[in-house]
């Protein structure tokens, strides 16, 4: 491998991380404040991205002006499905709760099948393929402001957490349940909000990935996978962890996927595993939250 | 309760059992041919959903990967008969259901640690590598044009064999639980530390129940291998048999021992139903079914009888309310 090629290979990584950590934010955010294993992330990622699709082929609006209306349905979205759905078994044992998220996945990408098709689609813009060249690398526009967009969005999130009030009752909440509630804290209302967030990131995601990646209704699944690998390898209990572990994922996938690329899942499970194994707690987690 | 109520409780028991299995041994007399695949689909995922039973229902362990060693029974079965030994089915089928349970006990020793959802995704993600490996060893599984299995047309055949291994099954199953292995297992489930302190090799105790259950898996798998003929990664390690195996199991009633088998029928029975309505939303009805089970009927329907016998003799008052008792135990408000 020259050193140019390496170099974009690398340019490339970077780049795909910042996407990756938003995919992975909200998942984390879900998993550690409620230990929930949201499998239908995956769904509300693809979903974000059909908001922006439509909204950008019918009402002509830019898909990065779009971004917040397609995290506002994500958000109304999972709050109602928080509140009458996973909070009226969210203490039960952990297979009840996947198995739940996992039924509402199929569900949605089934009925996204069935309402939109499962045409493979993506969103053009008059900016679509320009980019800024330093050297001899290339750096695409959307690509570099999707990263900037999904590093500030991963700060903002954690500033919430830390510096609000519903972002502190969240914290709260995901710390002990029962001393939350005894501080006033209202539990079911803060686990929607929580999952109404992650979802609201799923949306973001989605809709930064329609400008990058083509998708069709089925492409969930592959970002769940993702966003737990990342989840994992960033360890629980900082959402920070995130972007390390997305840098890591990117760095492994774009280098495997490069070399080896129909082995690259038997791969990344195979050192997942091995990882699991070794460091339950991830590279940077806290151990009580493994 | 009196002695001789349950002595007359197995006697009825007992010949319920006899009635419902002369009918599915005279089945093929009555029904057509398309009729008896559709029994036969049944049968073979009450096979696989008993199969997981035992890991994720008995032991707690909620394995998603169980479709790789149905895979791994379909492609050994079909490569072994279509071998230059021409090895007869039944013993092939052994031979996959042994392989696939030393996969299991190879992949169980490191990945039975992990605890919830680092299992469930690990066990996913074997699958899926089980997939790419059988995609890519050309030279072994011809890749992704897959393989073909001598043609056997008698759906006779088919149906009676997988009404012998599901009857097994079930044999096999009621007896383990009754034994000490069955009772360290549901001692894992409740509480792992607690049982190892008791002296209960974990670990062992873990990997029999994962083996097993692959065991059953592959026999599913060469079963089906045979039927369909054609062999494909992708027909063969697909993520819908595993949540057929779970979706059954759930329905049916976790941890119980005829749950699984009563579970793969109302699930083929609804699954049909919703085919012939409305193929295209097929999996939408899935996943609703499968929210509605969840939140309202977790143990499934076993304990739900059980209640319904009670409720009948009078013995307790039928309440609205006991419906809601799982959303009341877990819910937040």
């Amino acid at each position: 491998m020259s050193a140019a090629e390496f170099g974009q290979i690398a340019i490339n990584a970077i780049l795909l991380s910042g996407i990756l950590a938003l995919v992975a934010l909200g998942f984390s955010l879900v998993w550690g404040i409620m230990n929930i294993v949201n499998l239908a992330h995956g769904a509300f990622v693809v979903l974000g991205a059909y908001t922006t699709y439509f909204l950008h082929e019918l009402a002509g609006i830019d898909p990065f002006l779009s971004i917040p209306i397609s995290m506002l349905v994500l958000f109304i979205l999972g709050f109602g499905i928080q509140r009458t759905l996973i909070n009226q078994i969210v203490r039960a044992p952990l297979l009840a709760t996947f198995l739940l998220t996992f039924g509402l996945e199929i569900l949605i990408v089934n009925l996204v099948n069935y309402f939109f098709k499962a045409d493979l689609r993506s969103v053009t813009t008059s900016y679509t393929g320009t980019g800024i060249g330093v050297g001899s690398f290339r750096i695409p526009y959307i690509r570099l402001a999707a990263l900037g967009l999904a590093l500030l969005l991963v700060l903002l999130t954690a500033w919430f957490l830390r510096s609000t009030r519903y972002g502190r009752a969240i914290r709260a909440t995901g710390m002990d349940v029962d001393a939350a509630r005894l501080t006033g804290v209202k539990v079911g209302t803060i686990y929607a909000l929580t999952y109404a967030i992650g979802a609201s990131l799923a949306g973001a995601a989605g809709a930064l990935l329609s400008m990058i990646v083509p998708f069709d209704p089925n492409v969930g699944g592959g970002y769940t996978e993702r966003a737990f690998v990342i989840c994992v390898l960033g360890g629980l209990g900082d959402l920070r962890n995130v972007v390390l572990g997305a840098l890591v994922y990117a760095f492994v996938d774009v280098f495997v996927g490069s070399r080896l690329p129909a082995l690259s899942q038997a791969f990344t499970f195979g050192a997942l595993v091995l990882l699991l194994v070794l460091r339950p707690q991830g590279l940077a987690g806290k151990k009580s939250y493994a | 309760m009196p002695e001789r109520e349950v002595t007359t409780r197995r006697l009825i028991f007992f010949g319920l059992s006899l009635v419902a299995l002369a009918g599915l041994l005279f089945l093929p007399r009555v029904r057509s041919e398309y009729q008896l695949l559709t029994y036969t689909r049944f049968l073979i995922l009450a096979l696989m959903a008993q199969g997981w039973n035992l890991i994720g229902g008995f032991t707690g362990f909620a394995a998603f990967g169980n479709v790789g060693f149905f895979g791994i029974g379909a492609y050994t079965t079909g490569l072994l008969m279509i071998s230059r030994w021409q090895i007869p089915f039944f013993p092939a089928l052994a031979c996959g259901a042994v392989l696939a349970g030393m996969v299991a006990v190879l992949i169980g020793l490191p990945v039975l640690r992990l605890k919830g959802h680092y299992f469930a995704i690990a066990t996913l993600g074997v699958a899926e590598a089980f997939r790419e490996i059988a995609d890519t060893w050309d030279s072994v599984t011809q890749g992704s044009t897959g393989i073909d299995l001598p043609v056997r047309s008698e759906g006779d055949f088919f149906y009676y064999s997988a009404l012998v291994l599901v009857i097994l099954a079930i044999g096999a199953t009621a007896l383990l639980a009754r034994s000490k292995i069955g009772y360290a297992w549901v001692a894992v489930r409740e509480d792992q530390e607690a049982a190892r302190m008791l002296g209960i090799n974990t670990t062992a105790v873990k990997v029999i129940a994962f083996a097993l259950s692959a065991v059953l898996a592959a026999m599913a798998g060469g079963l089906t291998a045979y039927q369909n003929i054609h062999v494909t990664p992708s027909d063969f390690f697909k993520l819908p048999y595993t949540l057929e195996m779970i979706i059954a199991t759930v329905i049916g009633g976790v941890g119980t021992i005829f749950g699984p088998v009563i579970g793969a029928g109302v699930y083929t029975l609804l699954s049909n139903y919703v085919w012939g309505r409305f193929i295209e939303l097929h999996p939408t009805v899935l996943g609703a079914l499968i929210v509605f089970f969840v939140i309202f009927l977790p143990r499934g329907l076993m304990p739900l009888v059980g209640e319904m016998i009670r409720i009948a003799r009078g013995q307790k008052q039928f309440r609205w309310r006991s419906l809601l008792s799982n959303v009341r135990a877990h819910r937040v408000t």
